[in-house]
Order: C-alpha cells, then sequence, then structure tokens
C-alpha cells in the first residue's frame, strides 16, 4: 500500500518537473523566434490592416478614404510612411518612414494612426513619453 | 494523494494561463491614446475612454460648451469637483514653482494663435497689455465650488489635463482589479504595475534633436512626462521657430537652456505640471527645485549636451544613441 503511494507520488512529480520544463522551452523559443517589424494602419481605432515590413521587396502603395479625406500610404522594404494627404496640417506627411522604433505615424485630423508591432508582440521599448 | 493531485491541477492551471492583453486606441484631449492592460474587458477599456473624454468636455479651454470656457467667458462659474479640484491644484502648482506653471497664461497662447492654428506673433505692446492679466494668484475659489477670475483673465488647464486624466484611468483600472496596464496619453505615459511577466516597463523618451529616442529607463508603477518645445512649433516669416510652452514672465515662447524636461512619479498631474515649470525654469532653477523635493524623479536634457538627471535614476537611466556620449551629472537630494 504504502509502496503504492510512492510510485503515485513520483509520477506526478516526474509529470510536473516534465510540464515545467517544457513550459520553459517554449517560453524561450518564443524570446528566440526572430521578431519581424509590423505596421499596423488603425483608422479611427479600428485596425484596417497589418503589414509585415521585413517580408516586403519592393515599393507600393495604397489609399485609405473616408468622408473625402484621404491618405496616400507607400511601403517599402522595411519602412512604411505618409507619402501624401489632404489634411490641413500635413503633420504625418512630415514625419516620414517608420523604421523601427515604436513612435507611430499619426494623422490626427483623420484620425489615422500607423503604429509599429512586432509578430510576438514584444518591443524593445513598450512605450516612448514625449 | 488527491491533495497532490490538486498541487499538480493548479500548477498547470497556473503555467497555462495565457496572458490576455485587451487594446484600445482612441482620439481625445487634441491626441492619440492608446490604452493597453492586462486582464481588461473592453467594456473596462470603453470605460476609460468615455472617462477621458468626459474630462476633456469639462476641461477643454477651446470647447465652447466646457467648464473651463463658460468660466472664461462669465468670469464666475460652480463647477464640478474635478475642475474645482483641478484649478486649485494649478493654483498650488503656480505657487510651489514660483510661477513657473501659470494656467492664467490662455490670453497670451490665444494671442500667438496655437488654440486656433493661425500662428502669428504678437507685438510687444500687445504682449505687455495681455501680459497684465496673466498671475494664478488672480484665480479666487471659493468653498461652496465657486470660481471666480478678473475681467479678461483666462484659465487653461491643457499642461495638466492629460496628467489627471491619466490619474483617473489608472485609479478606474485598479478598482477594476487591473494590475498592469500602460496608459499612453498622447506620449503622456502611466505604467500602471509592472509588465505582464512581473518585469519592469521600458520606457524610451523622444529626442528633441529629430527622430528616435534619447533615453530608456526602466519604471513600474508610475507616470512618465515629457515637455519640450520640440513638440509643437511655428515658423515665422523671418524663419524665427516658435515652440508652444510659454515663459509667464515674458509672453513668449520659452527660450531657455533645456531642450526638455522629464518628470518620473507617483502622480500622473503632478509628473506633468512639473514637467512644464521645470522647463520653463531653465537648468539652473530646475536643479535646485529639484534637489529640495523628493517627490518625483527628473531628466534634463540641456542644449550645451549635457544630461541632468536626479540620483534616484543612477540604476536605470541609459542614454541611447548619439546621446550616449553627453555628459550626465546627477542631482543629488539636499
Amino acid at each position: 500500500m504504502i509502496r503504492k503511494r510512492l510510485t503515485t507520488r513520483l509520477w506526478i512529480l516526474i509529470l510536473a518537473a516534465a510540464f515545467i520544463a517544457l513550459s520553459a522551452a517554449a517560453l524561450a523559443l518564443r524570446h528566440a523566434a526572430p521578431q519581424h517589424a509590423v505596421a499596423v494602419v488603425y483608422l479611427d481605432g479600428e485596425r484596417l490592416r497589418a503589414i509585415d515590413l521585413s517580408e516586403e521587396a519592393a515599393t507600393w502603395q495604397f489609399t485609405v478614404e473616408q468622408d473625402g479625406m484621404t491618405n496616400r500610404i507607400e511601403v517599402r522594404p522595411g519602412g512604411i510612411r505618409i507619402a501624401e494627404a489632404n489634411c490641413p496640417d500635413q503633420t504625418c506627411v512630415r514625419q516620414g518612414w517608420l523604421e523601427g522604433g515604436v513612435t507611430p505615424i499619426v494623422c490626427l485630423p483623420h484620425r489615422l494612426v500607423i503604429r509599429p508591432e512586432s509578430d510576438t508582440g514584444e518591443a524593445p521599448l513598450d512605450a516612448v513619453a514625449g | 494523494m488527491k491533495r497532490s493531485l490538486a498541487i499538480l491541477l493548479t500548477l498547470l492551471a497556473l503555467f497555462s494561463a495565457a496572458h490576455a492583453e485587451s487594446c484600445r486606441t482612441f482620439f481625445a484631449m487634441d491626441t492619440v491614446m492608446t490604452l493597453r492592460a492586462e486582464e481588461a474587458s473592453d467594456d473596462l477599456l470603453a470605460d476609460c475612454e468615455a472617462e477621458v473624454l468626459r474630462l476633456e468636455a469639462l476641461l477643454s479651454a477651446t470647447d465652447p460648451d466646457s467648464e473651463i470656457s463658460r468660466l472664461n467667458r462669465t468670469g464666475k462659474a460652480v463647477l464640478s469637483r474635478d475642475t474645482f479640484g483641478l484649478l486649485q491644484f494649478a493654483r498650488d502648482m503656480g505657487k510651489r514653482t514660483g510661477g513657473a506653471l501659470d494656467v492664467t497664461l490662455y490670453p497670451v497662447v490665444r494671442a500667438w494663435g496655437f488654440t486656433t492654428g493661425q500662428t502669428r506673433v504678437p507685438g510687444e505692446a500687445e504682449l505687455e497689455l495681455l501680459l497684465q492679466r496673466v498671475d494664478y494668484r488672480q484665480i479666487t475659489l471659493h468653498a461652496d465650488g465657486t470660481a471666480q477670475l478678473p475681467e479678461g483673465v483666462m484659465v487653461d488647464l491643457g499642461s495638466i489635463a492629460k496628467g489627471y486624466a491619466s490619474d483617473a484611468i489608472a485609479d478606474r483600472l485598479r478598482q477594476a482589479g487591473v494590475q498592469s496596464a500602460l496608459i499612453d496619453l498622447g506620449g503622456n505615459l502611466y505604467c500602471l504595475g509592472t509588465k505582464a511577466d512581473g518585469s519592469d516597463w521600458r520606457v524610451g523618451i523622444r529626442s528633441p534633436l529629430g527622430d528616435g529616442h534619447c533615453a530608456a529607463l526602466s519604471v513600474q508603477n508610475c507616470a512618465v512626462v515629457t515637455s519640450g518645445n520640440y513638440e509643437r512649433s511655428f515658423t515665422a516669416a523671418d524663419g524665427t521657430r516658435y515652440g508652444h510652452i510659454f515663459d509667464p514672465g515674458t509672453g513668449c515662447p520659452v527660450e531657455g537652456d533645456l531642450l526638455s524636461a522629464t518628470v518620473i512619479g507617483q502622480e500622473g498631474a503632478l509628473c506633468d505640471a512639473l514637467s512644464t515649470a521645470l522647463f520653463v525654469m531653465g537648468s539652473t532653477r530646475a536643479t535646485e527645485y529639484l534637489a529640495c523635493q523628493s517627490e518625483v524623479e527628473a531628466i534634463l536634457l540641456c542644449e550645451d549636451g549635457r544630461i541632468l538627471a536626479s540620483a534616484g535614476l543612477r540604476e536605470t537611466l541609459r542614454p541611447m544613441g548619439e546621446f550616449e556620449a553627453w555628459e550626465i551629472q546627477w542631482i543629488e537630494a539636499e
């Protein structure tokens, strides 16, 4: 009887140790996975599309339009920018290329945001003050 | 046997619990805001957004229906608890900073056109006249919740409203049991608790010299607010660049020796107020102020290539890029 109880406890210990080891390995693999620079385009808080900039091989453009407000967005390998907009202040166009970092491109009058994210959800910085 | 199994199941549950992060982006207070929180429902983040919009509707100086606009228009108004409390705080901060933070600068800021987008450089005589209306001590607050301003005096709480809003959101999230959240109100940050894995938040400080970041620091459970005249500015016909932070003494954009001032502390409103005030003070007065208090820590970037930082940040502050070559001088508490 005592021997049976000992065997059961041993199995539980082995299972627990194996699970912890597997979890640690999964976590390590997750952090070791190569990060892709992904830019996500939001319009009025709604996620429109995500573009993996590290997968881009050529330069291309697309336009976001709503109620006559347009932003022409240009994508190139590793970078994204607002090339043209019919907003009054043109701040978004002057922000230039988003390449790395965590500061988003913002077109306040058109409520358009291009935010850098990574496919693992991890970023070198969590936020930027200023 | 049963107890062992229960322990094993608990362990399994703990290890397999996925960290669920909710995120919400919205526009308010003339900027883009993002809330990220662990284990928070979408409804809770929607409540937080509604709270920011509620505060904006009370505090905005440009919304004709706000309490602040009503006070500016009529010179006397019964205010909500939020607006009254924040005016009281603004007046106290005016006193504590020797007038470096003065919320009665609004007539001057309006004359420069920063509130309308029609920027211009007012003449000396015009500024002299407007400066007679600038003095935070002219705000009278009565015990019944009424505020009073002399004729021509107007207030703008824009220099503290986002910090106050970040405190309000942090409180709301804490009350709902959230232990990890990042509140980003247009670069005005509140880092609630730690990251989901228990590590510190890694926060960058925007470079005042262009793209990128000038420094990074690891923080938890605090606000981080930066002020600098690089944020919003306009260039006049003669090529002179004018920033949006004003010197209450001259009625002109600050022409001090600081590029930016970052304040780290427990209260968002205090950090917001002090980041502006320290920037206005300039390096000498700001260093003296910081040495005599213990509520906040700060990082001051000087035009001459020095970084002045509170000694409490010694272990965490890491300059980045070209700023790695800058000399760091630590501000020790007296």
